[in-house]
């Protein structure tokens, strides 16, 4: 009999996490629901990372880290893009200056996105929240590839950005951009 | 020790923290044991994270929360919800930024707009004043634009409106400028209104514009800085002007499509800018005569040379390229339809520097000046064919021996076949090839190309022999590779 399959009572539960090699965690979302899921595969969170140090939390012990600003349906596809990608080399280091392609979303990804506008700006929130560049990135270049064709009115409308110009002001900004060509 | 709840601690860390609430502030970031007192723990939570937000302040989220009981509306569960007063923090976390904050906060929009080339970014700092205003700040947004003012337009606006648009055009780092359709009351604007431009502009570009001899001068006077010119359709420009106003600061010079240049303006050109490095000229009147004022002045400066359309240029003009200026690395001949394969002969026998060469839409050329390109020039990455329609396969074969070339068009090549193709299959360098417009070139020819295993961009345009299936065929073949249907 496997000693897996045989962990029941809090005791045993001691045992079985002083001995495995990746311990769980548990997540709570802002409606309550909580999620157990392999450290290793929280710390991709930069937030949950430094909260664990913090906390030093023991291996043993069941703590439960809230995350009262994500909600469980988003909790669910972080936790799903997390689980996913938990094999992934990390991100080369950004060279600042460089323009950042948007057009290499893995399928997967690009599938993992196929959301409704609402549900793709939460989860941006939430990677920024969580920093989770992996996601923070994917979510950015397809919000990117959204909005890149679009006139600046369009882009207020979809992103609820009110316009702050006065009228001289934009036909100002207009000029200086509209007459801009590349070398 | 792992009896304690989350809640547990969350209550005994209210009464403590009221307790000692005045000594909390100044707790060392040092990473503690885990087996620290439960007081140092909580101390340690609490005093972790920060609010690095830049906009506004959002509500500072709660980050040990009672496990059960939680509210609906987690921005209402705080610390000082618990009655707890926040002491310092010594981590610092994100805060958390609802959407609102998010499209406003400047560490996530500096990161927001890389994913946008300079030109989209444009639109960008259309969309709100926080935008602008971030966007303008940093010159790498913008690097790869230049500034062309539309002068007809600018006449109509204010004065200070145009002087606001110089001010811009500093704030966000250009060092370039074109003027479309200047004239000489325009130049002279932007000399008084554009004070700066003395020290700050390196590159101005003047085009279609009626500019006299008499407002070039005023503007290269004005402009100290300026190491980079181009007059494109500047036809009251006069070859008088240009010995009067050329100084030598100017390192990069282009002529095109000005009426009034001829061989005298090169002349001045010659006599006038020793520091010359790059020189393109497009201009259908220059003769041979002309690329004979070349000195010694340039024969070490001058690296670069362009004539474009220059019809009345033959062999005798390329002896006296090949003399004067023998450090040339790029060299082009595009339209310069007299040249023959005589002329190539002595380029490739006498640029042994050359790094690229164009031929293009030079229709006298054969196999034999792909010859001896292969046998001399042994530095060459670059060589443009395009519409050189006597080419054929045993000229391809020459060029495919060439170890050093990375680039290679053949646009418009009437005679390659396939059997041309298999040549160009063993130039393992090859990263940038183009067939466009190759009639004779079949799907099965074309398919051989997955071998160039190094090719970056292939373009195959208008190529009757590219089909769908090809292009699929390709892209699956060679995932790196750019292909242009």
């Amino acid at each position: 009999m496997s000693t897996l399959n045989t962990v029941k009572s809090p005791a045993m539960n001691v045992n079985f996490f002083a001995f495995a090699i990746m311990p769980n965690i548990k997540l709570q979302s802002s409606d309550g629901e909580t999620f157990e899921i392999d450290v290793e595969i929280a710390k991709c969170s930069v937030t949950i990372k430094t909260m664990l140090e913090d906390l030093g939390m023991d291996e043993e012990e069941e703590e439960v880290v809230p995350l009262p600003n994500v909600n469980s349906a988003i909790l669910r596809k972080v936790i799903q893009w997390a689980t996913y990608h938990k094999d992934d080399p990390p991100p080369p280091e950004d060279d600042d200056n460089k323009e950042k392609r948007t057009d290499d979303i893995s399928s997967w990804d690009a599938d993992f996105l196929k959301v409704d506008q609402g549900t793709l700006f939460e989860l941006i929130l939430a990677a920024n929240y969580l920093d989770i560049k992996g996601l923070l990135d994917v979510t950015c270049k397809t919000v990117a590839n959204m909005i890149k064709g679009k006139a600046p009115e369009e882009i207020r409308k979809t992103f609820n950005i009110k316009n702050d110009f006065t009228p001289s002001e934009e036909e100002q900004v207009r000029k200086e951009n509209e007459w801009c060509e590349e070398k | 020790m792992s009896s304690i709840s989350a809640q547990g601690v969350v209550e005994r860390a209210s009464a403590e923290l009221s307790k000692r609430i005045n000594g909390l502030g100044l707790r060392s970031s040092k990473h503690h044991a885990t087996k620290g007192s439960v007081m140092e723990r909580v101390t340690n939570v609490f005093c972790g994270g920060g609010n690095n937000s830049l906009v506004g302040a959002p509500e500072k989220p709660s980050r040990l929360l009672p496990t059960r009981g939680l509210s609906k509306n987690a921005n209402q569960i705080s610390l000082t919800g618990n009655s707890v007063s926040t002491p310092r923090r010594h981590r610092s976390l994100p805060a958390y930024l609802s959407w609102e904050q998010l499209v406003m906060d400047e560490r996530f929009l500096t990161n927001f707009f890389m994913y946008f080339n300079a030109c989209e970014r444009c639109v960008l700092a259309q969309v709100c004043t926080r935008w602008r205003d971030i966007l303008y700040r940093s010159p790498r947004y913008w690097s790869g634009l230049v500034p062309v003012l539309q002068c007809r337009e600018m006449r109509g606006t204010q004065g200070n409106d145009r002087a606001r648009l110089y001010a811009s055009l500093l704030r966000r780092g250009f060092h370039s400028l074109s003027l479309m359709s200047a004239s000489d009351e325009d130049a002279m604007d932007l000399v008084n209104a554009f004070p700066l431009a003395s020290k700050h502009i390196h590159t101005l570009s003047l085009r279609c514009s009626s500019i006299t001899d008499r407002g070039l001068e005023a503007l290269l006077d004005h402009l100290q800085a300026l190491y980079e010119l181009e007059l494109a359709g500047c036809n009251e420009i006069t070859e008088a002007g240009l010995w009067a106003c050329l100084n030598p600061r100017i390192v990069s010079l282009t002529l095109t499509d000005c009426i009034n240049v001829a061989d005298e303006a090169v002349g001045a050109v010659a006599q006038l800018l020793p520091g010359l490095y790059e020189f393109s000229l497009q201009a259908y009147h220059v003769t041979d005569a002309a690329l004979g004022y070349f000195s010694p002045k340039q024969s070490n400066s001058l690296n670069v040379l362009r004539l474009h359309s220059c019809w009345e240029i033959t062999n005798h003009g390329i002896v006296n390229i090949v003399h004067s200026l023998p450090n040339l690395t790029v060299l082009s001949l595009s339209g310069c339809s007299k040249i023959t394969d005589d002329g190539v002969e002595l380029i490739a026998e006498n640029l042994q520097k050359l790094r690229s060469l164009d031929l293009s839409w030079c229709p006298r050329i054969t196999d034999a000046a792909l010859e001896y390109i292969a046998c001399d020039l042994n530095q060459l990455e670059e060589l443009t064919l395009d519409r050189c329609v006597h080419i054929t396969d045993i000229g391809i074969g020459y060029i495919s021996t060439m170890l050093s070339l990375s680039s290679l068009y053949l646009r418009w090549c009437s005679q390659i076949r396939d059997f041309g193709l298999q040549h160009l299959c063993g130039m393992r360098n090859l990263q940038i090839l183009s067939l466009a417009g190759c009639p004779l070139l079949t799907s099965s020819g074309l398919s051989s190309l997955i071998q160039l295993r190094h090719m970056r961009e292939l373009e195959l345009t208008n190529c009757p022999g590219a089909s769908k299936e090809l292009f699929d065929y390709l892209r699956e073949h060679l995932p790196r590779c750019l292909v242009i249907e």
